[in-house]
């Protein structure tokens, strides 16, 4: 069959399909979030017969497709690593249950961090809950790891972990589709077996037991997956350095010493680090003097070598214990090792002349904004204006970068703008200090963990105002729909879920719903929620800021376009550009005052209010 | 054939993508196998986006300081950003306007590596073609004129038509012969 360039999610996504994969759930998260939409590409384009969805949380994404695979089928979930997070209750039990089919459990790892809140390392969560795991260093080898995790999972019955960085996630390859792929028309059945899916502790040891079990024989197995797990010795030959690497590393390393001829370094590929081939990385240890451990993100397959005397990495200082290792960081490493070790370096050209000239330049940062037009930086504006003390928590999404507005000032995890809101009213009240706290949450996440948090709020009597930032979508991985909008992961009709009847189901007595292009209005609404907070009967008030993302929904989110300019008036005071931020502003050095881009410029109408001269105002057009 | 190493960069929402998809699948086209990597999520936001694009037997889809043969750039401080990934010898491709690249201190740099580097004003050629967003567009035609490869004029081309969404199939193919035509006067004169 022809070959396609395929993002690394798509070969994971094909990999899942030819595996015969009939459920796939996910919640959306950088880099993991094209891996959903790729395999309803292929399951239209092959007519097959699987399901997907778009679940609330990455736990609810787990344990629903746990419960297929305990009928038998083969299932898979897809979320990035701190979504494992949330999916950690349901892994760790799940991995002592096992499977009747197949579970293929993909968690995402974002080395740099590009866009996370972390650099964890999902291998330690599959290491924790004692699964294996695949650890792919390319889209092609993602998508045969795909296909082997889910034939490891059925044939153990236990769920099986893959774990693709984002430079796998968000690569691109050239691969070759198997040909046509057949819907997987097996029937699930359930057998009813209390003693183990609702195993009480005792038979938890049993369980833990058998996992156990399990696990060595993986772990043979893994010793004889010479795909994945490889190194090229040469027989009876002793080396001064050898290299171990894994996933992403594994594949700059290869690319380095292919390209220096350097068949004096051999390297042991691991890309199943858990369980160890522990045979294989004996052999490879004792024909090499040293060896110099390269892998993401932790320090894995450090620990599981054992021999400190041999072997150098994180824990002996020479690979960095935070951040990506690009090439050209792995191209340092092995030169300091190299010259260490006193052996011939890798004759690299250096570049450090071109990263002194970039600083010279001072060239300006470009830091990610908002986009024009966007609603929520109508939201931040109004709430700025109507409570500039409050302690601003917020979340994860495109509303952290409120931040730039001076409107974000805490974010920890998803749901945890209210929850920090509730642990700041109740700190602060303790003393009986009173301290504003207005908290903002995009939709998307509201419905991932809100609701535990706001019911707790609620029930032990926080007072804050609640900012629900409503764009109808979820923005920031990519434009996926939420349960407001009653559509589903393959485009079909779903239930539409009301935010306000969830919020007054939380026990909330005060919502509003206001349109923040309104800024005025929006204003008037947080001041009188702010009011409300301050009631002897008052509460948690939630305003509900809804207006469509302007990137989903383009020409529907502004439906009356208006031309905007910059008056003499204009006295460079730059509030509007430092404090509403609007990328089609910017500093006119010919006109000596601020001007608006037309090119970038939506026509909104926003800023309208928010010059203090008044100096913004609408043309004709 | 030598790994040829690819970088394009400038801002979220410049087509950066749609750029590297259009040399990935023309390289494809040829034979040659491909491997890159793309910025998503945060940094789409109208922050600093870069993709890197290697072809032929390579595993590692990042290309190293000092090793891209081709960098492009559809704005001009993300080339200055990027200068590091150029090669000895490697060309660079800039949207800006006349002779407004390099600064004079650059141009040292780039001389001393005997890198070639050529300017074309491609978001001004995309807008006076009603297209503002296809500067990527122009700035590959630009590119393609000159005939140094490895991915040729009519290949590209063939890929725009090829993979382009039909709606705008018709202005991409408008504003990448436009690049072209101001590479082909710029080498008669």
């Amino acid at each position: 069959m022809k070959e396609e360039i395929l993002l690394g999610n798509g070969a994971i996504a094909l990999g899942l399909v030819e595996s015969g994969c009939q459920v796939v759930t996910s919640y959306p998260g950088t880099p993991s979030s094209e891996i959903l939409p790729e395999v309803l590409r292929f399951v239209k384009r092959e007519g097959l017969n699987t399901y997907v969805e778009w679940s609330t949380n990455e736990k609810v994404a787990l344990d629903t497709a746990f419960a297929a695979a305990i009928t038998g089928k083969r299932a898979a979930c897809s979320m990035k690593q701190v979504g494992l997070n949330v999916a950690a209750d349901s892994l760790m039990s799940a991995a002592y249950l096992g499977t009747v089919g197949g579970l293929v459990i993909i968690s995402c790892d974002d080395p740099g961090p590009h866009s996370s809140q972390t650099e964890q390392d999902t291998r330690f969560m599959a290491r924790l809950a004692k699964v294996p795991v695949f650890d792919p260093s390319t889209p092609r080898e993602a998508r045969d790891m795909a296909i082997a995790a889910m034939e490891i999972s059925e044939e153990f019955k236990i769920p099986v972990v893959l774990r693709p960085a984002i430079r796998v996630c968000h690569g691109r390859q050239n691969i070759a589709p198997k040909g046509t792929i057949e819907p997987n028309e097996k029937k699930g059945t359930f057998k009813k077996d209390p003693l183990r899916w609702a195993a009480t502790p005792n038979f938890r040891l049993k369980l833990h037991q058998e996992l156990n079990g399990k696990l060595q024989e993986i772990a043979e197995r893994f010793g004889e997956l010479h795909d994945f797990n490889r190194h090229d010795l040469e027989p009876g030959r002793q080396y001064e350095l050898g290299i171990v690497a894994g996933g992403v590393p594994y594949a700059v390393v290869r690319d380095i010493l292919a390209e220096k001829n350097r068949n004096d370094i051999p390297v042991l590929k691991i890309g199943t680090p858990f369980p160890f081939p522990e045979a294989l990385a004996r052999t490879f240890m004792s024909a090499c003097k040293r060896v110099l451990v390269l892998e993401e993100t932790d320090s894995l397959i450090e620990y599981l070598l054992g021999d400190r005397s041999k072997v150098l990495g994180r824990l002996s200082g020479h690979v960095p214990s935070a951040g990506e290792l690009i090439p050209d960081v792995i191209c340092r490493i092995c030169g300091d090792v190299l010259r260490e070790l006193q052996l011939p370096q890798l004759d690299q050209e250096h570049e450090s002349n071109a990263l002194e000239l970039l600083n010279s330049l001072e060239i300006p940062g470009r830091r990610p904004t908002l986009c024009a037009g966007c609603p929520h930086r109508a939201s931040f504006f109004a709430i700025r204006k109507a409570k500039p003390k409050a302690i601003f928590t917020s979340d994860i999404g495109c509303y952290t970068l409120g931040i730039n507005m001076g409107a974000v000032d805490t974010c920890l995890d998803m749901g945890a703008a209210i929850t920090m809101a509730s642990g700041f009213y109740q700190s602060f009240s303790q003393d009986k200090a009173d301290r504003p706290i207005v908290a903002t949450i995009g939709d998307s996440t509201f419905f991932h963990s809100g609701t535990a948090g706001l019911l707790s709020a609620v029930y032990n009597g926080a007072r804050f105002i609640l900012v629900i930032l409503d764009n109808l979508t979820t923005a920031m991985t990519g434009m996926q729909p939420t349960p407001a909008l009653g559509i589903r992961a393959d485009g079909s009709k779903g239930k539409e879920i009301s935010l306000e009847r969830i919020v007054a189901g939380c026990g909330v007595d005060y919502i509003e719903v206001v349109d923040p292009y309104d800024m005025k209005g929006m204003v008037e609404s947080l001041k009188k929620a702010s009011e409300y907070i301050g009631e002897p009967e008052g509460g948690i008030a939630v305003i509900i800021a809804r207006h469509p993302c302007i990137i989903a929904y383009r020409d529907d989110a502004i439906p009356d376009r208006k031309a905007v300019t910059i008056t003499e008036d204009c006295v460079e005071c730059n509030l509007c550009l430092e404090r509403f931020e609007c990328p089609a502003l910017y500093q006119d050095e010919e006109l000596g005052r601020t001007n608006i881009d037309e090119q970038v410029c939506t026509g909104c109408g926003v800023c309208l209010d928010v010059c203090p001269k008044g100096a913004i105002v609408e043309v004709e057009r | 054939m030598e790994p040829v190493n690819i970088v394009i960069c400038g801002l979220g929402g410049q087509g950066i993508l749609f750029m590297s998809k259009v040399l990935a699948h023309t390289a494809l086209e040829k034979g040659l196998d491909v491997i890159g990597a793309e910025t998503h999520g945060m940094a789409q936001r109208g922050g600093s986006v870069i993709s890197h694009l290697r072809l032929g037997d390579l595993e590692s889809s990042l290309v190293r300081a000092g090793s891209a043969h081709l960098l492009f750039s559809l704005e001009v401080n993300e080339a200055y950003r990027n200068l590091s990934y150029l090669a000895r010898g490697g060309r660079m491709y800039v949207d800006a306007d006349g002779d407004s690249f390099p600064r004079d201190e650059v141009k040292a740099f780039l001389d001393g590596k005997d890198v070639l580097y050529r300017n074309l004003p491609a978001s001004r050629v995309a807008i006076e073609l009603g297209s503002p967003l296809s500067s990527n567009l122009a700035l590959l035609g630009y590119f393609s004129s000159f005939g140094e490869g490895p991915l040729f004029h009519d290949e590209l081309r063939q890929t725009i038509e090829k993979i382009s969404p039909e709606r705008f199939r018709e202005n991409n193919l408008k504003v990448f012969d436009a690049g072209s035509r101001w590479g082909k006067e710029r080498m008669e004169r």
